[in-house]
């Protein structure tokens, strides 16, 4: 074993971690905002809002995310006449192929309210915009929330793919000193334990809000 | 106050309202009874606009429920609802469970809403609780706070689904009793119940439903003493019954 390795790379490789995060945090926030968007259409009682969503949806998760992510950085050319840069690229197929995912998380969190809740709102008198922001979404989001963060630690692992079109990020940096220094063994162990607590915390913290969410429920 | 013509609503193929009609006056507490999928509760969420019939025409105070022109949320702001299983806001505190309609409809004041809200809970009998979240509350305890909340509303009609059916047996009372008190200060109410005693005792008028449609109605006593319809009978035979062995047990409310 020669750990000392991963210290002399050690800035190089780190420098990889930050670009996954900026990867990872980019989709997050990208995805959940195209998320809600496709739950809403999800739930629309309109056709013509229905059905393309639903259409994505399920087109999206029919595919490996690896695919999509080449597919995308050799369309985007074509469609927009110039070459776009392989970070643009990944970003932008993470979100759209994330998005599906987390529309489906939220639009089950939407449904998991009962249906009396809004019966009990509209009663009142509240309008539908009141009814979803005060009493809806506020439900559905804590229903959610556990799934989002397992999202959200599936997604950090899945940037590692961005390599596929050159990107530079933490795993492929590892790749990149094993090509040079041949120390598989040490270097591959190092980034599984980095991948392994970073998404274990992000694991537990699910974790924990799924119990503390049910304790409230039946205490 | 509120006047039903002629309504009939369908499920898909199903008709759960054929041809309903019948006129409610202000101050009086009509009683909905009748066998499960009678009808009962849709034509309670007729009345408020929850449901959509296909026929006919509900007016409140001469106001057209179903009328594009009419304001349904302000007309609904009006008209106070408790559902069997009491629909609290579980994510709110009893406190923002009532003013939650009174701020964000009427636009009164956080402090004024809450003044009127501990009013209401010392009506019903639970100031304490104003702090705590529904799922603290007992059965019994949520239901006087969901009629509290939609008394905070100022409303001229209350329309009841069932409030008692969900609850134990040692708990109806208490809200029957609120109820009671709430249909003596002269509360226009629409209950759809199987407390026949509360029926007995409050009730101006009784409204029997089977299969859609109103079977029979009368003032409570002509309605118990003598019901004109078999089906009627058979209904009232079996749920008598039940009450009679209830009032042996606990004596109360008869």
């Amino acid at each position: 074993m020669d750990l000392d390795v991963i210290i002399r790379n050690f800035e190089f490789i780190i420098g990889g971690l930050a670009l996954t995060f900026q990867l990872a945090l980019l989709t997050v926030v990208g995805g959940l905002f195209m998320g809600i968007v496709l739950a809403m259409a999800r739930l629309s009682s309109r056709p013509w809002i229905y059905y393309p969503a639903t259409l994505y949806i399920h087109f999206f998760r029919g595919l490996p995310l690896i695919l999509v992510i080449f597919w995308l950085y050799f369309l985007f050319p074509v469609v927009i006449g110039r070459p776009m840069g392989a970070f643009s690229s990944a970003i932008i197929s993470f979100i759209v192929f994330e998005a599906a995912y987390f529309a489906e998380i939220m639009r089950a969190g939407m449904q998991s309210v009962a249906r009396g809740q809004a019966l009990a709102a509209y009663s009142s008198g509240l309008t539908s915009y009141q009814t979803t922001y005060y009493v809806l979404l506020p439900q559905a989001f804590r229903n959610m929330v556990p799934s989002l963060i397992n999202q959200t630690v599936i997604i950090f692992q899945d940037t590692s793919l961005a390599y596929v079109i050159g990107l530079r990020e933490f795993l492929r940096r590892v790749n990149l000193v094993d090509a040079r220094e041949v120390r598989s063994i040490e270097l591959y162990l190092f980034a599984a334990l980095v991948y392994f607590i970073i998404c274990s915390t992000g694991s537990l913290i699910s974790h924990r809000l799924e119990k503390k969410r049910v304790g409230r429920l039946f205490n | 106050m509120i006047e039903i013509k002629d309504v009939s609503l369908w499920y898909k193929n199903f008709k759960a309202l054929d041809h309903i009609s019948t006129t409610i006056l202000k101050g009086q507490t009509v009683v909905l009874c009748g066998p499960s999928g009678s009808g009962k509760s849709s034509l309670l969420r007729c009345i408020n606009g929850l449901e959509h019939f296909q026929e006919g025409e509900i007016f409140i105070d001469g106001v057209s429920v179903q009328d594009p022109k009419t304001d349904i949320y302000q007309l609904r702001s009006t008209i106070g609802m408790v559902f069997q299983h009491f629909e609290l806001y579980p994510h709110m505190t009893v406190m923002e469970n009532i003013t939650l309609a009174p701020i964000r409809v009427r636009k009164k004041s956080k402090k004024e809403a809450e003044e009127k809200a501990m009013e209401l809970l010392e009506w019903v009998g639970i100031p304490e609780q104003a702090l705590k979240y529904p799922e603290e509350l007992s059965g019994g305890q949520k239901q006087r706070v969901a009629i509290a909340r939609a008394l905070a509303m100022e409303p001229k009609l209350m329309l009841f689904d069932e409030p008692t059916s969900a609850l134990d047996p040692e708990m109806i009372k208490d809200v029957l009793d609120v109820m009671m008190n709430l249909a003596k200060e002269g509360m226009t109410m629409v209950v759809v119940t199987h407390e026949m005693g509360f029926a007995k005792a409050v009730a101006d008028e009784i409204i029997f439903m089977n299969e859609g449609r109103i079977i029979e109605k009368g003032p409570a006593q002509s309605f118990f003493d003598n019901p004109k319809n078999e089906r009627t009978r058979q209904f009232l035979s079996r749920i008598l019954w039940q009450i009679d062995s209830r009032v042996k047990v606990k004596g109360s409310w008869n």
